[in-house]
């Protein structure tokens, strides 16, 4: 049972991949990505069911995997002729003669190690990846559609999209149950490679310029991933995700040694997750079609970075090198969530807003203590339905209205009145209470606070975050009175936005249970200790208490009260807004009566306060700082 | 549990009326002290009474919505307050409903209330991250963050933490839209933006926001009340001090820009914060 189950969830898409690559016929992929889907989602749900296990497939399986390593660095390598890119050659390079003496002469006598492992955090992985990341593969099947009517393209080129879709899920699936860490660098590589051509994908020279970007800051992390995994090797003696956990005291106990592989892992991850300095390969990822945004932002790719940060977590707990992770992560929490207040795109500001909360789960991870990983663990969860959810309506936008820019989708409920609302709820769920994300950010807070500068800045980088949900979520509601017109849309572009619209909000419901039944054991297991006590479904500890019944009734009440009083409103209630007694409507667009009689339209902006928060300003800045304070934790050590 | 009940629902309904006397009050007193008589103590109530009855008028159907979640956000986190709460969860909640009345600001396409929304974020800016940043003082004071916790105290918070008082005070002032920092909306009749944020509410909707409003002087001064938890004198003392203090402030000072606001409360926050926790740790 296991092992189909770990087939299913790993091996499955690979094989689906490649049937979609040589298949032609529409419907048949259409039914194939949905079966997939649906697959895959109760596969992750039966495995969740079973719970922890270790599983070690044939032997054969370790030599398919060093087959891939290098095939995948040839083609990496390949790539990086192709573009001239001298990073991208020298560090494949490096990486291909590291792992040919690795594989070759350190790793002679063969020491079996098993090739996945899961606990309660894998299991919540696949969980999200199979579900939230399933559900944007179906809904490319719609967007991807009208993407090429707009493009007409000769020939589709969605054969070679989902075949790299699929792909990047079956890796991610693989990457979080991967146990020996060379099966993990082998999915690691895998995601870099499948980022770089959905990227890539729409070939125009901007989505060349920035799928190379996205690629060699990648190939670094992924050098540093191997450097990291040999030094490990070294001193631990086994590539056993598992053992090297178990054993994590007696390594700390020893002292510096163990950091700097976890200098290097946790490094990679950053690249990963896209932190500061190296969050522009992130941002420039939206030129591709926006399930691939949605793709990389919620399930996959950056989720990946932060899945291997709190992973190794619990190793470098207690040590310097954990106070500045922490201080890095509320760095960038900080610094991304001012840049994404400078931002009028909506698609950049979901980007800064994803970098964002990624460096909140980085810092979460570096406080260490059993209520931080706990917020870090739920907001890896949270954050991937809400941001899939966000990406998906931005994209489905865009096609109406041929913009992504948040200031032309001023009253856009009169436009596309499902959409606003579901955006709405996408918004809502990233920032207020009583729903998750919010939920694991006071977590996230309230175990910050024995560390001052990192409360500082945690403080700080909430209020930004407030300043560029509520203006959004505000400005789509700027639409006249009347009913708006009905919305026509594919229904697997509808039913992908329904499913995640009630996932954000229900699982928000559920998150005691979800709490209780998969995060606080894995807590547990490497921490000792429970950092809530569940009492009526409420969240307590000696530090705070977080009651989610008592707030979710009450403000249920007092919204399903608002939504009656508002129903209430009829045509003969409507004023015109206020113009300071000069109204004049035309074509029911306000405005001004101007001289003469003309009609001077009212227009307004948002505050985007370039001159403290634009992308010029502050990149530089940002990066700098961000270098400076990883360069202090490498050789922090020293001091 | 049934404590807690009670306790809520008092809150809920004795809050809005000491909120509407405190505005009476404070509405007298500056009066006074602009050589005025003033309007009786009870004029907010009146004024709250004639507004319900009249005819709601809206530019959109969101703006009702976001009137109403607006009193739903404020009253619940005085309830949290009263009910001996977590302080970042009320603080979250009251989150809740500064962010429904920017939405309903922003629903309008009045440039006058856009103006005034735009304004009301910057002012949410400067007083959240030094309301986060005061009760993680008070946390490191009572060791958690439950206002129960306050109360467990042997002596006052303002002995330990005298400067995030100050830091406190300049978060109320944005809160409250007391000048100088009565940037999205101004109490009195003389903003260049009309009513800034409340332009587009009337009628039954402004009587709303009035209440909520009240509920947040409320909150504002219940929070103040934390400073002095271990008697009921000083602390009616420090919280009347107070509020004279924020009342002479409104009088006496213009309107800044939110450049300044902004600069200012985050620069004198974080580092009246810093020698605070440094001489708490010092202790």
């Amino acid at each position: 049972m296991l092992d189909t189950l770990v087939f299913v969830t790993v091996l499955l898409p690979f094989l689906v991949a490649a049937v979609l690559l040589v298949l032609r016929e529409q419907n048949m992929r259409k039914v194939i990505l949905v079966a997939t889907a649906g697959v895959l989602i109760l596969a992750s749900l039966a495995m969740l069911r079973g719970g922890a296990f270790i599983l070690s497939p044939a032997a054969s399986y370790d030599g398919l995997i060093t087959l891939g390593d290098f095939v995948i660095l040839f083609v990496v390598l390949f790539v990086g002729f192709k573009r001239k890119n001298q990073i991208i050659l020298w560090l494949t390079a490096a990486q291909l003669v590291a792992l040919f003496w690795f594989e070759f002469f350190t790793l002679k006598e063969h020491v079996p190690t098993p090739a996945f492992f899961a606990d309660d955090l894998s299991l919540v992985m696949v969980l999200v990846v199979s579900i939230v990341g399933s559900l944007i593969a179906v809904y490319g099947i719609g967007y991807m559609r009208e993407h090429e009517e707009h493009l007409h393209l000769p020939k589709s080129r969605q054969p070679r999209f989902f075949f790299f879709i699929v792909l990047f899920l079956g890796a991610m699936n693989g990457l979080v149950l991967a146990n020996n860490l060379l099966w993990m660098y082998f999915f690691w590589e895998c995601t870099t490679l499948c980022s770089f051509m959905l990227i890539g994908h729409d070939d125009t020279e901007i989505a060349r310029k920035n799928s190379e970007r996205a690629l060699w800051m990648n190939v670094l992390g992924g050098t540093a991933f191997l450097f990291g995994v040999i030094l490990l090797h070294k001193i631990t003696g086994t590539l056993s995700l598992q053992e090297i956990l178990a054993r994590g005291p007696e390594f700390a106990v020893a002292g510096g040694a163990i950091l700097a592989p976890m200098f290097l892992l946790v490094f990679a991850g950053m690249t990963k997750s896209a932190q500061a300095p190296f969050q522009s390969w992130l941002t420039g990822a939206m030129v591709a079609p926006t399930p691939v945004s949605a793709l990389l932002h919620s399930s996959t790719m950056v989720k990946a970075g932060v899945y291997l940060i709190v992973r190794l977590a619990p190793i470098y707990a207690g040590t310097y090198f954990s106070n500045f992770v922490a201080l890095f992560g509320a760095f960038c929490f900080l610094a991304t969530a001012a840049l994404a207040a400078g931002q009028s795109n909506g698609k950049k500001i979901l980007a800064y807003s994803t970098i964002s909360n990624l460096a909140l789960i980085i810092a979460c991870a570096g406080i260490n203590t059993p209520a931080a990983i706990t917020a870090a663990i739920l907001l890896i969860l949270f954050h991937a339905i809400s941001k899939a959810l966000l990406f998906l309506c931005v994209g489905a936008i865009e096609q109406k209205i041929g913009s992504r820019d948040i200031e032309d989708m001023r009253g856009l409920y009169s436009r596309m009145p499902r959409t606003t609302v579901v955006t709405l709820i996408g918004v809502l769920t990233m920032m207020l209470p009583p729903f998750g994300m919010l939920m694991a950010k006071w977590m996230a807070i309230e175990s910050a606070h024995g560390q001052f500068l990192v409360m500082v800045m945690l403080a700080l980088g909430s209020g930004l975050t407030v300043l560029f949900w509520c203006r959004w979520a505000g400005i789509l509601l700027a639409s006249p009175f009347g009913k708006p017109v009905p919305e026509t849309q594919a229904s697997s572009v509808r039913a992908p936005l329904y499913i995640l619209a009630t996932l954000a909000i229900f699982i928000s419901l559920l998150s005691p249970v979800v709490y209780s039944y998969l995060v606080a054991p894995v807590v547990a297991m490497y921490y000792k200790t429970a950092p809530y006590t569940i009492s009526f479904g409420n969240f307590d500890s000696t530090m705070g208490a977080f009651i989610i019944y008592p707030l979710f009734i009450l403000l249920g009440l007092g919204g399903y009260f608002a939504v009656k009083q508002a129903r209430k409103v009829t045509a003969a209630q409507i004023a015109a807004p206020y113009m300071c007694g000069e109204q004049l409507t035309v074509d029911g667009k306000a405005g001004f009566l101007g001289p003469l009689g003309q009609h001077v339209p009212a227009t307004s902006s948002n505050y985007y306060l370039a001159q403290f928060f634009g992308e010029a300003m502050l990149s530089k800045w940002v990066n700098v700082i961000a270098l400076a304070v990883l360069v202090i934790m490498l050789f922090g050590g020293a001091l | 549990m049934i404590s807690t009940i009670i306790l809520a629902i008092l809150a809920l309904v004795l809050a809005p009326l000491a909120g509407a006397l405190i505005t009476g009050v404070d509405r007298r007193i500056t009066a006074w002290l602009q050589s005025r008589y003033g309007p009786p103590i009870l004029q907010p109530m009146y004024d709250v009474l004639k507004l319900l009855g009249k005819e709601p008028r809206v530019v959109n159907t969101w703006q009702a919505l976001c009137a109403y979640v607006y009193v739903v956000g404020a009253a619940l986190s005085v309830v949290l307050l009263f009910t001996g709460a977590d302080l970042l969860l009320l603080f979250f909640v009251l989150t809740v409903g500064a962010v429904f009345l920017v939405m309903g600001a922003l629903a309008s396409p009045s440039p006058y209330s856009q103006i005034g929304g735009q304004r009301e974020l910057l002012q949410m800016l400067a007083y959240e991250p030094l309301l986060i940043l005061v009760f993680a003082a008070i946390a490191t004071v009572t060791g958690s963050f439950k206002v129960s916790a306050v109360f467990e105290l042997s002596r006052p918070l303002l002995y330990d933490i005298p400067l995030m008082y100050i830091v406190l005070g300049y978060a109320l002032t944005i809160k409250l839209r007391k000048s100088p920092f009565d940037i999205s909306a101004s109490q009195h009749a003389h903003q260049e933006l009309v009513r800034g944020v409340y332009t587009e509410y009337s009628g039954p909707f402004l009587a709303m926001i009035e209440i909520a409003h009240w509920y947040e002087v409320v909150l504002v001064l219940g929070l103040c009340g934390l400073f002095w938890s271990t008697g009921v004198v000083g602390m009616i003392v420090l919280v009347a001090v107070t509020y004279l203090a924020e009342i002479i402030v409104d009088n006496v000072t213009a309107r800044l820009t939110w450049h300044f606001m902004l600069k200012s409360a985050i620069g004198t926050g974080v580092a009246l914060t810093v020698v605070n926790m440094i001489w708490l740790y010092a202790q």
